[in-house]
């Protein structure tokens, strides 16, 4: 099997690690090999949006990016949103708002979220943004506090 | 875990290199990779070599004189936030908003897209309503082509061994639209599709049907019967109705034969209305 060194900025610190294979999906560094659980699995096929973490700022689908493809790139996982003033805004509407219900699926509307305030401003209109957060599903159907919430934090931002 | 061994080369003739060494089907091409990764997961395809076009220099969008020039690997969601795109191309941004989601979209590209040749792509029938075009480079040296002609059948384009995609090439800005229908709004595949265009400059019709086997196919012969930049409606509906009976339109798990050609007929007419409204001007 082929594998090479990876070198990523992950949640604002350097990061380097020996020996990733050539065909491994960022999802599994992540969760695998450096024990970061937050990022969830969920249909890797990305259809769900719950593996979503941002890469140089935009939200992507860490199932179906290999490793080495970000190579160099900043990463931001639900463990470095504090890191961001932007996450810290989504996490605490997201709280306030009541928006989870079992919570499988809150890491990728957050991270998804954050990465579209981040990339649109807060002037981006309510429905684009909703619009936008649609690649990301809630097994819970708890999709009305998680539309609140993301209003809020749009708010918030404004 | 599917393994195998990934070359990120720096210029085309080593790219060409890297994929010229192995039998085809052994090796492939990674653009954004969210298709081809899909296969590899579910044993579609099993390279030994994956061949990232991360470092060639094709993250590139270029308006020249009204023309669009989008370099292959450039992001979608990079294509679809340029500030421009919606005026000049609404049709190619209403496609490149119907692809997967943002998150997908911040990987895939239209390269990737135009590539994978799928019947189902969303930007398939946009370029051909736009008389696109795909600039390719080989090992045999450099080539254009129109979509229409670039595109053969699901998945088979006419590219050739260690030959690459560098970039699309749309000629002018046109009032444009692309309209689907789906089960689910986002990250979803289209039932069906319809792409419209109308050129100022030819004063001619463009329109293409998506979602059907074996590719995206222009619809001439509708093309033929609109005339002018408003078509009267009841004109329009004629046509809807003959697009409706496009032999393409066969029943499969996604959709029966008879809500195909209901789709497809009511699609077309919703799009050639928004065409006209986007063209302004007298009827």
């Amino acid at each position: 099997m082929s594998e090479r060194p990876l070198a990523l900025t992950l949640n604002g610190r350097p990061l380097r690690a020996e020996a990733v294979p050539d065909a491994e999906r960022l999802l599994d560094t992540l969760r695998w090999r450096l024990g970061l659980r937050g990022t969830k699995e969920g249909c890797r096929t990305g259809d769900c949006g719950a593996c979503t973490v941002l890469v140089d700022g935009r939200g992507t689908l860490s199932c179906l990016t290999l490793a080495h493809e970000i190579d160099g790139a900043a990463v931001v996982t639900i463990e470095g949103i504090d890191d961001d003033s932007t996450g810290t805004v989504v996490r605490e509407a997201f709280r306030d708002a009541g928006a989870l219900q079992c919570g499988y699926c809150t890491p990728g509307f957050v991270m998804a979220l954050t990465g579209l305030l981040k990339e649109r401003g807060s002037a981006v209109p309510a429905d684009a943004l909703l619009d936008d957060l649609g690649g990301n599903l809630c097994r819970c159907t708890g999709y009305v506090a998680i539309a609140r919430a993301a209003e809020l934090a749009r708010r918030r931002l404004g | 875990m599917a393994s195998f061994e990934l070359l990120a080369p720096r210029t085309v003739d080593e790219a060409s290199a890297a994929l010229r060494s192995l039998p085809p089907g052994e090796a492939a091409v990674l653009a954004g990779g969210t298709d081809l990764l899909l296969d590899v997961d579910q044993g579609r395809a099993t390279p030994r070599r994956v061949v990232s076009l991360r470092h060639l220099p094709w993250r590139t969008l270029d308006w020249n004189q009204g023309a669009l020039t989008v370099g292959s690997t450039l992001p979608l969601r990079a294509l679809e936030t340029d500030p421009d795109l919606p005026r000049l191309l609404p049709g190619l941004y209403e496609a490149v908003r119907a692809v997967g989601s943002a998150a997908l979209r911040s990987r895939a590209t239209l390269g990737g897209n135009l590539g994978r040749a799928a019947p189902a792509s969303d930007l398939i029938p946009v370029l051909l309503a736009l008389d696109a075009e795909v600039d390719l480079v080989g090992p045999d040296g450099d080539r254009t082509e129109s979509v229409d002609r670039f595109v053969r059948a699901s998945r088979v384009t006419t590219l050739r061994r260690a030959e690459l995609i560098r970039s699309v090439r749309i000629p002018e800005p046109r009032p444009s639209a692309f309209v689907w229908q789906r089960v689910r709004p986002v990250n979803d595949i289209s039932q069906v599709s319809i792409a419209a265009a109308y050129s100022p400059s030819a004063r001619t019709w463009r329109a293409a049907l998506g979602g059907v086997p074996p590719r995206p196919v222009r619809l001439t012969e509708a093309e033929a019967v609109l005339l002018g930049a408003r078509p009267p409606p009841d004109v329009v509906g004629r046509v809807a109705e003959a697009v409706g009976r496009h032999p393409a339109l066969v029943g499969d798990r996604r959709a029966s034969d008879e809500y195909r050609r209901r789709l497809a007929a009511s699609l077309f007419a919703r799009a050639v209305e928004s065409v006209a409204r986007r063209a302004g001007g007298p009827s």
